[in-house]
């Protein structure tokens, strides 16, 4: 321990001798920590934030749906009250929470006129079919009938009144293109659970499950009271249960009525009714994130070898540099691996000192980007050790082929200059 | 009759520069009693650094036996070298060989660092060493603020401070002026005085008359240049 000590020592008072050198080589490290620190922020927020979002999704609920895509010329499947009868009889004793959806495009019309918004009508329980809570005002009632009252997404409030504050939307009205319908008022605007919401649309993207939820998952809907849809055709039947055991049980009894669509079934070759698991498309888009989480790593791993090679390629001159010094070490007795030693505790030095001037050189620069970029810059504690830690690294890495040289080094050339 | 410190027998030490072989030591035998001092004479390119960085355990020799205090060093590891080296053999270059970046005090404590003596031990025998050479009052200097003399006079007391059995010194008044020769090469006679054993190595005929044997070497060939002193010496190949 005392003779690690003493190297670290001889380290430290070896750098502090040639500071430019030890700077450039400290500050290689730092910026390859600072990248690193970047690189894992932005990836652990939005790991973060997705795995929150993606949780909201509702993990409990199936959905039972029609496909709304059918082969030209085949008959479009009937799924009505006879369907959700059946539904309901199918998974009793679960204590299921059961909430028919019916859906149909609009012409929405609020502060400016947006077209093909989805008009749905619901049950008040459907807000259990999802975990998302309210932005303002309040869900539907079950006093709320007809198109008296409408709850909005966050998104399509956006859409619908730009630059108004959501709890200012509440109140207002909202005019739909069905025949003969009046102004509907705003009583609650929910929250939009989509973050990221071009990488879930991305993800989303022509896989079946699109065809049977993304409409009404995509949250730019308007919810209206269950009666508010005159039609008497459901879009889906969601089903919440209270655990996963019982999603299970209530997966599989559904099953065996109609096929579960896969998330990644091709939308033309499905049923004309599915049953369709949240959970699955849940890990499935949550195993997506470990892509981008990949990549993430891959960049912050690709600076720290360049660093490497850089700070290896320092040291390399500096021994060229040091070959007398070494020679006169090894003649006073100085083994290989004393000669290691040293040469490595000065990497280490260099590279943690460095690592540790990145850390908050990191910190600041993703406080910088998150307020250009917007992204989720999130920091932890914990990050100063993986800091640490990857300095380490990138102090051995650099150094393990100097030293290797320094150590193999043949102290009678030096003195006899057949080396030099 | 004294032990012999070092016995050579047919010690040659051979390089390979690209396909040529090149003979730096030509096969030699070689005893040499402890408390001996020997001076080595030659002209430059001659084989003498060789000679010394075989005798140093720097180099280890192509062929033959080389025994240091009755022990077999040609065939220790680099390890077991470098303990030797720590130990046993003072070194004194032309050139001084100090750190330069390092202060008078911990250039002589160098060899204690490696031999794992504590710190404090380390500066009382290294100011011990530097009061015994006259450089009480340098300790703190590093070698560029000071005179050739003085540098070589700190590379004596790193020499010194190991208390070797054997120290070699590779024309170690080549840099100096005649005063600052004329004190190093007493404080060499001085440690030959102690009993150790001193192989001097020099081109200069006046440095050589301190040693009690004179060889001389050329193109590799070790002779010796007053055969009736020494017990045992013969170059070989020639």
């Amino acid at each position: 321990m005392s003779s690690l000590v003493a190297a670290a020592v001889e380290g430290v008072r070896h750098l502090a001798r040639h500071p430019l050198r030890s700077a450039l080589a400290a500050l290689t490290c730092a910026v390859a920590i600072a990248v690193t620190v970047n690189v894992v922020s932005l990836s652990y927020g939005m790991d973060a934030d997705l795995r929150r979002d993606i949780a909201r999704f509702g993990r409990l609920t199936v959905d039972v749906g029609r496909t709304p895509v059918v082969r030209p010329g085949a008959p479009r499947a009937s799924f009505g009250e006879a369907e959700l009868a059946t539904v309901r009889a199918t998974v009793a004793g679960l204590d299921a929470i059961v909430v028919p959806l019916r859906s149909e495009r609009v012409t929405v019309t609020g502060a400016v006129e947006v077209r093909q918004m989805v008009l749905a009508a619901v049950g008040v329980g459907f807000p259990r079919t999802l975990a998302i809570g309210l932005k303002a005002g309040r869900f539907l009632r079950e006093d709320d009938r007809g198109l008296a009252a409408c709850v909005l997404d966050e998104s399509s409030a956006k859409s619908l009144f730009p630059g108004v504050a959501p709890a200012d939307v509440v109140g207002r009205t909202v005019r739909l293109s069905t025949a003969g319908t009046p102004s509907v008022a705003v009583v609650g605007v929910l929250e939009d659970p989509m973050t990221y919401r071009a990488l879930f649309e991305a993800f989303d993207e022509g896989r079946g499950a699109r065809t049977l939820i993304s409409a009404l998952l995509s949250f730019r809907n308007v919810y209206v009271p269950e009666d508010g849809i005159a039609s008497k055709e459901l879009t889906t039947v969601s089903v919440v249960l209270p655990d996963e055991a019982r999603l299970d049980v209530a997966f599989e009894r559904l099953t065996r009525l109609w096929p579960a669509a896969g998330v990644d079934a091709d939308p033309a070759s499905l049923a004309p009714i599915n049953v369709f698991a949240r959970k699955a498309w849940m890990d499935a888009f949550g195993g997506s994130t470990q892509t981008g989480a990949f990549l993430g790593n891959l960049v912050w791993i690709l600076v720290c070898l360049v660093a490497c090679v850089m700070v290896s390629t320092l040291n390399l001159v500096e021994i060229r540099e040091r070959y007398d010094e070494l020679a006169i070490r090894r003649c006073e007795g100085a083994r290989r691996r004393d000669v290691v030693a040293q040469v490595a505790v000065e990497g280490l030095v260099t590279s943690v000192v460095g690592g540790l001037a990145g850390l908050p050189l990191g910190f600041v620069g993703a406080d910088v980007l998150a307020r250009i970029v917007q992204f989720p810059f999130r920091f932890d504690v914990r990050f100063a050790g993986v800091a640490v830690l990857v300095s380490v690294v990138i102090g051995l890495l650099s150094s393990a082929i100097p030293a290797r040289r320094a150590a193999a080094l043949d102290p009678a050339a030096v003195l006899s200059r057949r080396l030099s | 009759m004294t032990p012999p410190l070092l016995d050579l027998s047919r010690v040659a030490r051979t390089y390979r520069n690209g396909d040529v072989v090149v003979e730096a030591l030509k096969p030699l035998d070689l005893v040499v009693g402890a408390g001996e001092c020997i001076a080595v004479m030659g002209p430059s390119g001659s084989g003498k650094s060789t000679f010394l960085h075989v005798l140093g355990c720097l180099d280890r020799p192509t062929a033959g036996t080389y025994r240091l205090d009755g022990r077999d060093v040609t065939t220790l590891s680099d390890r077991e070298l470098a303990g030797v080296r720590n130990r046993q053999i003072g070194f004194v270059f032309q050139r001084f060989h100090l750190l330069r970046d390092e202060t008078a005090l911990r250039n002589v404590e160098l060899p204690l660092r490696y031999a794992g003596v504590g710190r404090a031990e380390r500066r009382r025998r290294a100011g011990a060493a530097l009061e015994a050479v006259g450089l009480a009052a340098r300790t703190t200097h590093v070698p560029g603020r000071l005179s050739g003399g003085e540098q070589q006079r700190v590379a004596i007391a790193r020499a010194l401070v190991k208390e070797p059995r054997l120290v070699l010194a590779d024309e170690p008044t080549g840099n100096l002026d005649t005063a600052s020769g004329d004190a190093v090469l007493a404080m060499l006679d001085a440690l030959h005085d102690r009993g150790v054993t001193v192989i001097l190595i020099t081109h200069d005929l006046e440095v050589a008359r301190h040693g009690g044997r004179q060889l001389t070497i050329r193109n590799g060939v070790v002779a010796e240049v007053s055969p009736s002193v020494v017990p045992r010496i013969a170059g070989g190949g020639g």
